[in-house]
């Protein structure tokens, strides 16, 4: 019952939001969302306790029958795979609603669409049965596309179209992979059983697993099909982009571990030194894409496609370590990327531009942004993985485990890395350092000397939630045992599906 | 292209060169008449000279009584070594000397006018002979540090003198600057134009007084910068004074930052203008130039008016040492203005033509060096 509670309360309150009497101030609405966030949260966390971390398998399992003529069932279960992300998925969407802020059009609907996605994450990551995932899946969908749309940018309508079409494709990717699979199986077993040689021959599960690599794929995103996710995330207000970057894009990595390594660990054995590749040309394509970007939010979009191929090099080793590195890079990927989304959110809305041939000198310590730039430089260092902060741990892992499987992807990976720090320390030294200005520089000190810039301040509740992502993301550096503890079981198991295999 | 927020970016327009000695020569005040320049300047005038008036109490504690003191651990406590007052200054809760040296080094280091020129004499170098010989009698490691080192002595007691000459000229700005605001608050003065001509005739009549300098080693006197030097006021102290901290300062680092490989600083030191004049108003937290402690020893002591007046405006109390510079070196063109109006060759309204052509060609001087200044300030 539990587990079912972190479905009834999102889904509730969104009921509760779309159905509450009267004409409810914006204010009072989000303080009812956080108010359900925070009990959702603290269920979550109700979860991690009672977990037991020594056991791989699923735990604090429900299981009812729903549809069996169609295999779908209402089977609901957690591991150290799924309950980190259910956690993340807790704390990030707490956060987009406490830092939205300014929302006049339509509030009730933005913090019900809101609740609507964090509920449907919760149910992608709890299913046991593919066909409630797909459900689950696809229902973030709508929500997310109207968050886009309506309470975007400029071009959020291009943006938004773009992004349906390409989840769309993504999802029926998912779905035809699926369903492929009762078609030829010839049974409708929807729950999460390795699908072996004796159930498909090798030509239909390497079918059915690119089915599936092309769909989550689109949704990490990988290159070449990232190409919706600069646009949606330069297009979303800075909570959607937290949610879309922190959470959203750990489904199609999710996907790919459940779903990919552990439902056809044979074929994934297969495509494995191709999977690698694929993911070292992300990683570097990402980099150097960042590296070309003068927007500092799609810089930050473009590092989450680098990041995010880190996980499929660790999930195309298959070790045990690498697979703990996977788990770690989605977590740590998320809590950074939610931080620096956010705090580019703030100097977006500071200075109404996120242009770095513009933007000089934040840090100034009376007109600037001193405290949104130090934690810029905290999310920064932790992206670029630095030790101590949790992008290190993840790319240690991540590296350390693939390195003897998959060396030249591996290395290439690192070299991405490095990268993060070109492009990261590129954006600091350019909008942070140097003297305070928000205009193109004319290279004449006695001019840009005298720039009178006049900045409302940040109050410092604005930065409170990334002074606690920064936290999350130190601590995790500085305690990584905390994770691996919850998970460890889980992906060893998981590797041992791949061994056993191979 | 990228889009500029035009309201969040503000560029005053300067004044040029021909400005400034229009300004200059038609009795204009450097800085534009209006009621909040008047608030600005006489409020942090007042600010300042209750800073200086400590500024100057040290600098002379220091001068005389930490003199030659090889280890002057306590010399920013004025001889009071109350624990109190020990734990206030480590707490930091106390006025940042630090500025006030920043400023004595520039003198020292820039050397120019009568106080350097006696400095380098030979009138100076008998002192130290003698302050030395009376000196080594009682501290065996300065004794040892004199025969191993013999110019480093001479080279401190220098700084002495630059340090209490420092201190007894601030001692005479402090209390004209607390003098202008009681001025202003009985209504005296009531315009920028007033607050100039009252710095100035305090400035004319400090001219002469004598600057002298001596030190008390056991029960003997020794001069440092004795009365037959004939150091005054005004050439010897004053004038040196604006040219190293309000003019030439020292290349800093911080917001703005220049580089010396590229030649951007130049090799001669009498054209550089780093000075408070000069000074980017964005604090760097240095001891120097942009005046950073020196704002923050302000803020401790800001008249409430101008701290209403300040809360008012940007992000109040959140850029407070911002606006506080912006208002000081506002203040400090009404000084430099006063000062140039002092030392005016001739009477401004002479009919006589050469006259007239040495007031022009002095006020172009000035005018070139204060139009590269931040002169942006005045007109805002």
């Amino acid at each position: 019952m539990l587990l079912s509670l972190l479905l009834l309360i999102p889904f509730g309150g969104t009921l509760l939001l779309l159905l509450w009497p009267g004409q409810p101030s914006p204010q009072r609405l989000r303080l009812l969302a956080i108010g359900i966030l925070g009990l959702q949260l603290a269920i979550s966390v109700l979860v991690a306790l009672r977990f037991d971390p020594a056991v791989g398998g699923m735990q604090l399992r429900e299981l009812h029958r729903w549809v069996p003529g169609i295999g779908l069932d209402y089977a609901l279960g957690v591991d150290g795979l799924s309950l980190p992300l259910v956690l993340v998925n807790g704390g990030l969407t707490l956060v987009s609603a406490v830092i939205t802020r300014d929302i006049d059009r339509r509030p009730r609907i933005y913090f019900a669409m809101l609740l609507l996605i964090s509920g449907a994450v919760n149910g992608a990551f709890l299913a046991e049965n593919l066909l409630l995932f797909f459900l689950f899946y696809e229902l973030e969908l709508i929500p997310l596309w109207l968050l886009i749309s309506v309470w975007g940018g400029a071009n959020r309508a291009y943006a938004a179209t773009k992004f349906l079409i390409f989840t769309a494709i993504s999802g029926m990717l998912i779905l035809g992979a699926f369903l492929g699979l009762a078609l030829l199986t010839g049974s409708v077993d929807f729950s999460l059983t390795p699908v072996l040689s004796d159930r498909l021959a090798m030509g239909g599960q390497l079918v059915l697993l690119v089915a599936l690599l092309l769909g989550f794929g689109i949704k990490i995103p990988l290159v070449p099909l990232h190409n919706w996710l600069p646009d949606a995330h330069t297009q979303a207000s800075t909570p959607v982009s937290v949610l879309l970057a922190g959470v959203l894009l750990k489904l199609g990595t999710y996907g790919l571990l459940r779903f990919g390594l552990m439902l056809f660990p044979e074929a994934w054995v297969r495509l494995a030194p191709a999977l690698a590749i694929w993911a070292a040309i992300s990683v570097l394509y990402g980099s150097l894409a960042a590296i070309a970007q003068s927007d500092m939010k799609r810089m930050v979009a473009f590092s989450s496609v680098g990041h995010m191929g880190y996980v499929l090099l660790a999930a195309a080793a298959g070790t045990p370590v690498a697979l703990l590195g996977a788990v770690f890079q989605m977590v740590s990927h998320g809590l950074i990327s939610a931080l620096l989304f956010l705090l580019v959110g703030i100097v977006y809305r500071k200075t109404g531009t996120r242009d770095l041939q513009v933007l000089h000198g934040l840090l100034n310590p009376e007109r600037g942004l001193p405290l949104t730039g130090s934690l810029m430089i905290v999310g920064v260092m932790a992206s670029a993985g630095l030790p101590g902060m949790a992008g290190f741990i993840s790319e240690f892992l991540v590296f350390r485990g693939s390195i003897a499987v998959f060396p030249l992807a591996t290395l290439l990976s690192m070299v991405g890395s490095g990268l993060t720090a070109v492009y990261f320390l590129l954006l600091v030294n350019r909008a942070f350092f140097g003297r305070l200005a928000i205009t193109p520089a004319t290279g004449d000190t006695s001019v840009d000397g005298k720039l009178d810039v006049q900045l409302a301040p940040v109050a410092p509740r604005e930065t409170l939630p990334a002074i606690a992502l920064a936290l999350g993301v130190v601590l995790l550096g500085l305690i990584p045992s905390s994770l691996g503890h919850l998970s460890e079981s889980a992906t060893t198991a998981l590797a041992q599906i791949g061994v056993g295999i191979s | 292209m990228p889009v500029i927020p035009a309201d969040l970016v503000h560029l005053e327009p300067s004044l040029s060169v021909e400005q400034v000695q229009q300004r200059l020569l038609s009795g204009q005040t450097l800085l534009s008449e209006t009621s909040d320049h008047l608030i600005e300047v006489v409020d942090v005038l007042k600010s300042y000279g209750e800073v200086l008036d400590a500024y100057s109490i040290n600098l002379i504690y220091q001068a005389e009584h930490q003199f030659l003191n090889p280890l002057p651990i306590f010399k920013y406590l004025d001889g009071d070594l109350n624990p109190a007052k020990i734990w206030r200054h480590l707490n930091h809760d106390r006025i940042n000397f630090e500025y006030a040296e920043y400023c004595q080094k520039a003198m020292f280091w820039h050397g120019t006018g009568g106080l350097d020129a006696y400095l380098d004499s030979e009138a100076f170098a008998a002192n130290c002979r003698a302050i030395m010989a009376a000196k080594r009698r009682r501290d065996p490691l300065l004794a040892l540090l004199d025969a191993l080192f013999p110019g480093f002595a001479p080279e401190l007691i220098r700084s002495a003198a630059t340090t209490h000459a420092l201190g007894q000229f601030w001692r005479v700005m402090s209390d004209l600057f607390l003098d202008l605001a009681a001025a202003e608050a009985d209504g005296r003065v009531r315009t920028i134009a007033q607050v100039v001509d009252f710095i100035k005739d305090g400035l004319v009549a400090a001219a002469a007084n004598p600057i002298g300098y001596g030190v008390s080693i056991g029960d003997e006197h020794l001069w440092v910068l004795p009365p037959e030097a004939g150091l005054t006021f005004l050439v010897d102290v004053a004038v040196p004074y604006v040219e190293a901290v309000f003019l030439r300062g020292m290349p800093f680092l911080g917001t703005v930052s220049f580089n010396a490989q590229a030649q951007q600083i130049s090799p001669d030191q009498s054209q550089f203008a780093y000075g408070a004049l000069y000074a980017d108003p964005l604090p760097s937290m240095g001891a120097g130039i942009p005046p950073s402690l020196l704002m923050q020893d302000m803020y401790r002591h800001l008249p409430e008016r101008l701290h209403q007046w300040y809360l008012q405006r940007t992000r109040g109390e959140g850029d407070v040492r911002v606006k506080i510079c912006m208002s000081f070196q506002r203040s400090m063109f009404c000084v430099t203005n006063a000062a140039i109006n002092g030392t005016m060759p001739h009477p401004l309204d002479t009919a006589e033509r050469t006259q007239q052509q040495a007031n022009a060609a002095y006020a172009l001087a000035w005018a070139k060096r204060l139009a590269a200044a931040r002169t942006d300030c005045l007109t805002a």
